[in-house]
């Protein structure tokens, strides 16, 4: 199907794939100018190529493979925890009318509150151990992806559904054949946002309370002035996080791989 | 060939915040089994509402339609919808099938049946693509498509052609006269244009402003089967063309009357 698509398409894509490589390498080079002239207290904020080095370093000496490999599972957890029944309780309440008055206004309670300052609550509810990480990592999906999935269920375009009802479908047919794959788009952008605010969280519970993963080591370090092991720890989250995105990115053009290109 | 669907004193009126607005005037109707109805009116005369009454999608508020029309087993009718009607997410072999998936008719079986009406549009080659990947005029013929593999006794058209630029809409219309003329099916086809009516329709309606009734109702003695890249050019067609203006005319121009009035108040 190649062939069909227009040829504007591709220089456009072709443009984003360069960028992904030289937007963040103009960065790098500016911040290396920058340090190594002192622009910014190298003291402070040490030059990529520094970072790099200790990157290199965490990885062979000081288990930062492990350390990473414990926040992903934390997100993983939280990311699933939350995701699941998010998106159930949100089809839910697209569906039915009576569902949807009955969960709305706790929804509308809870949402808006700074899902940390929760964590007491939970720590004092469940205790102070991995449920309870899990617990806070997983709020930020579950509550975007009831709204989202909610959104996306109610503006499913009514023709659609019309189309369904002409043929004489079942509600089955008209669930599984129609509302789902004709809302899916809209949750694919819940399932996005939530990847960023599970590992938004991840982060921050490490901060908190956890002994170990990149909240802590960045956290740790900071509190030791081991500023360039703080920075390597954000530079390790910042490419769990773009790779995490990127999967993602990858999963909805395989689940939707009818939407239009990137317009 | 005896059968036909009766619309008994329907009329349809709508509840808003403005107050209620009747839709359609009491409108009785006799279509006869195979045959191509054409309705035609101004804009807001209620054929939609009409339609969606004999489809099925909306309930008259009073009156009601009856139909005797054999369909043994096979649904009753189908609805071609505009250009939006179309699924995104399914293949163009898909959405043709769809109806006979919701009838519960096995995977082979369905996509030899849609497979065969894409043939007959010239849709084979597009069968694994997606809607996006379409024109329009190719996306109406997946609509056409889907709607006749779903094999129905009648088919209910809602203005399917409107989006299209004339040339392709002339095309689209040969394509839908040539899978009708070969079925026997009852078509009832709205459209605000009369060429397209008289092109493809036994019979015209023309409508009044709303609430809706029907003004008259003009028989098309075209022979079939017709061509429609020269039936513009049929002396005939000019004469009722110019027919079926005179009654529409009246209404067109009472609509501009209303709206200028309204637009003053």
């Amino acid at each position: 199907m190649t062939s069909l698509k227009p040829k504007k398409a591709m220089t456009a894509q072709q443009r984003d794939r360069i960028m992904v490589v030289v937007s963040p390498l103009v960065v790098l080079i500016i911040w290396e100018f920058c340090s190594r002239m002192n622009i910014v207290d190298r003291r402070i904020l040490a030059p990529p190529t520094v970072i790099a080095a200790t990157i290199v370093q965490l990885i062979q000496t000081g288990g930062l493979l492990t350390t990473a490999g414990i926040t992903l599972s934390r997100f993983f957890a939280g990311f699933f925890v939350g995701l699941i029944p998010g998106t159930l309780i949100g089809l839910a309440m697209g569906v039915s009318p009576w569902t949807r008055s009955i969960v709305a206004p706790l929804v509308a309670a809870f949402y808006p509150l700074p899902r940390i300052a929760l964590f007491p609550i939970i720590l004092i509810l469940v205790g102070l151990n991995e449920t309870s990480n899990v617990i806070l990592i997983s709020l930020g999906p579950f509550f975007t992806m009831i709204i989202t999935t909610m959104a996306a269920v109610l503006n499913v375009e009514p023709i659609y559904k019309e189309v369904a009802s002409s043929f004489g479908a079942r509600p089955r047919d008209l669930y599984f054949d129609v509302m789902f794959p004709a809302a899916l788009p809209v949750i694919m952008g819940g399932v996005k946002l939530s990847v960023g605010l599970a590992l938004l969280n991840t982060v921050a519970v490490e901060f908190l309370v956890a002994d170990n993963g990149i909240g802590h080591l960045i956290w740790n370090s900071w509190t030791t002035l081991s500023i360039s092991q703080s920075v390597a720890g954000l530079v390790t989250a910042g490419i769990i996080g773009s790779t995490l995105f990127a999967i993602a990115g990858a999963i909805e053009k395989r689940v939707i791989p009818w939407a239009p290109e990137s317009r | 060939m005896s059968g036909e669907i009766r619309v008994r004193g329907v009329t349809k009126i709508f509840e808003g915040p403005h107050g209620d607005v009747q839709a359609l005037a009491p409108i009785d109707l006799t279509i006869a089994e195979g045959q191509f109805l054409c309705i035609v009116g101004p804009s807001g005369c209620g054929k939609t509402t009409l339609l969606r009454i004999i489809a099925g999608l909306a309930a008259p508020t009073e009156g009601e339609v009856d139909f005797s029309i054999e369909h043994d087993g096979k649904p009753l009718r189908s609805v071609v919808f505009q250009e939006q009607g179309i699924f995104p997410w399914m293949s163009v072999l898909q959405n043709t099938a769809f109806g006979l998936k919701v009838r519960g008719i096995g995977r082979a079986e369905r996509e030899r049946t849609a497979r065969a009406y894409l043939d007959m549009l010239g849709l084979t080659q597009f069968a694994d693509a997606y809607p996006r990947q379409l024109s329009g005029g190719m996306r109406q013929r997946v609509n056409i498509a889907r709607a006749f593999a779903n094999d129905p006794a009648i088919l209910l058209m809602d203005e399917p052609l409107a989006s299209l630029d004339e040339q392709t809409k002339l095309l689209v219309q040969e394509d839908l006269l040539r899978l009708w003329e070969g079925s026997h099916k009852t078509v009832v086809y709205i459209t605000h244009s009369l060429d397209e009516a008289i092109v493809l329709g036994d019979r015209v309606i023309v409508m009044t402003n709303r609430p809706g009734s029907i003004k008259s109702i003009v028989d098309i003695d075209l022979p079939r089967p017709r061509n429609v890249l020269d039936m513009h050019s049929n002396e005939n067609f000019f004469n009722i063309r110019s027919r079926i203006w005179t009654a529409l005319r009246e209404e067109v121009l009472t609509l501009r009357q209303r709206e200028i009035s309204s637009d003053v108040a």
